[in-house]
């Protein structure tokens, strides 16, 4: 048996994210919102469904759905970041740097996975990389699904009701809402 | 010691002014572009100063012109071909550029607009962050270029990883000595140094003029 140890860290990661905030304020209704839950869950279904056809493989546009679903998951992370940045630390954003952040931390995530994926390809003995062209398709995914995500996300903000932004209000997206432009 | 950067900055321009002119007389022109737009880049810095009247670092301008000539005239020499590494150690110096560039903006926000505060350790995350983002995404220019205008730039799957694993050091290096500067420096001071604020007051009457008023 394989262990896919990169998404199971992932896995891991995003099920924290989902269960954080209901564990610091105890109240089980307090959960993310189940749009981003569903950006998170997303790829990792994706990917595992991929193995379906151990012998064939997934075909490309499989793969290149996953890489799409992967982007808008790490952009789902990196918003999620500056919401709690904002919440629990002395950071503060205004709108346009929080949209590049979103889109530089995307990339950067993705850089990182690749880079994760070679080195532990590379200790383990059986790369699961694949060739150049693959890992550039992914990053060019990581560019497209980083820089549209940075801006859903800003109107998502703006656009949730007032009474939706009160029932998730362990996000401070109240505060974050009314981020001035600088 | 910033006397000497200036002198070594001197005659690192020197040689790819040498490399422009080489170049033509003996019929390899390949470097001939690079070392132009080179000059000009590593002119910038001086530019800045004379109509901005903005100072960057010492260390940083030398920085700059290191990482041109090292590419410039490794470039006209065949180092990128011959010596084992070269196409890292200039990633290296280009990340570190990159993510010394981007301190230096960073702390420039962080100073001059009130709904943006960055404190230190997340100051270093950014940096981090954003030298990993760049390098993805010259990795990607240079897929395309390879794509589009036939070139070579991307030898194999190897070269490009190797490549990000150089410009995540040259972050996680530049982020650490910038935490590390900013301990004993306020980024109050290091805006002042750069004498940010008159520079400020020079763009704004460049945009009040192209505006008219």
């Amino acid at each position: 048996m394989k262990l896919d140890v990169q998404w199971a860290a992932f896995g891991i990661a995003a099920l924290s994210l989902l269960v954080l905030p209901m564990i610091s304020t105890r109240d089980p209704f307090r959960a993310l919102p189940w749009e981003m839950a569903l950006m998170l869950v997303i790829p990792i279904f994706l990917h595992i469904s991929a193995a379906w056809d151990p012998a064939e493989g997934a075909p490309k546009w499989w793969n290149d759905l996953t890489a799409i679903a992967f982007s808008m998951s790490f952009a789902t992370v990196g918003f999620l970041l500056t919401v709690e940045l904002q919440m629990y630390t002395d950071v503060r954003m205004n709108r346009p740097f929080s949209v590049l952040f979103v889109f530089m931390f995307t990339m950067a995530a993705a850089g990182f996975w690749k880079i994760c994926e070679y080195v532990g390809g590379l200790a383990t003995g059986d790369p699961t990389i694949g060739d150049n062209e693959t890992v550039m398709q992914f990053f060019v995914w990581a560019l497209a699904g980083g820089i549209v995500m940075g801006f859903v996300y800003d109107l998502y903000i703006r656009a949730m009701s007032d009474s939706r932004r009160k029932t998730l209000g362990f996000m401070h997206l109240y505060e974050v809402a009314i981020w001035r432009n600088g | 010691m910033a006397q000497r950067l200036s002198t070594l900055s001197r005659l690192m321009q020197l040689g790819m002014v040498a490399v422009a002119v080489a170049g033509p007389l003996t019929g390899n022109t390949t470097w001939l572009p690079a070392a132009l737009f080179s000059l000009f880049i590593s002119e910038v810095p001086s530019l800045l100063r004379r109509d901005l009247k903005l100072v960057l670092p010492v260390e940083l301008n030398f920085w700059i012109v290191l990482a041109l000539f090292l590419h410039v005239v490794g470039g006209y020499s065949g180092f990128y071909d011959r010596v084992p590494g070269w196409d890292h150690l200039t990633h290296v110096m280009s990340a570190s550029l990159v993510a010394a560039l981007g301190f230096v903006v960073v702390v420039v926000v962080d100073k001059y607009v009130d709904s943006i505060y960055l404190p230190r350790a997340f100051l270093a995350f950014f940096i981090v962050m954003f030298t990993i983002a760049v390098g993805v995404f010259w990795e990607l220019m240079e897929y395309a270029n390879d794509a589009l205008a036939g070139t070579h730039l991307q030898y194999s799957l190897d070269d490009t990883m190797v490549d990000l694993l150089f410009d995540t050091f040259a972050g996680f290096i530049v982020a650490a000595a910038g935490a590390n500067y900013l301990k004993s420096t306020s980024p109050d001071h290091f805006v002042r140094l750069m004498n940010v604020e008159a520079a400020k007051g020079k763009l704004k009457g460049v945009k009040d003029r192209a505006l008219g008023r």
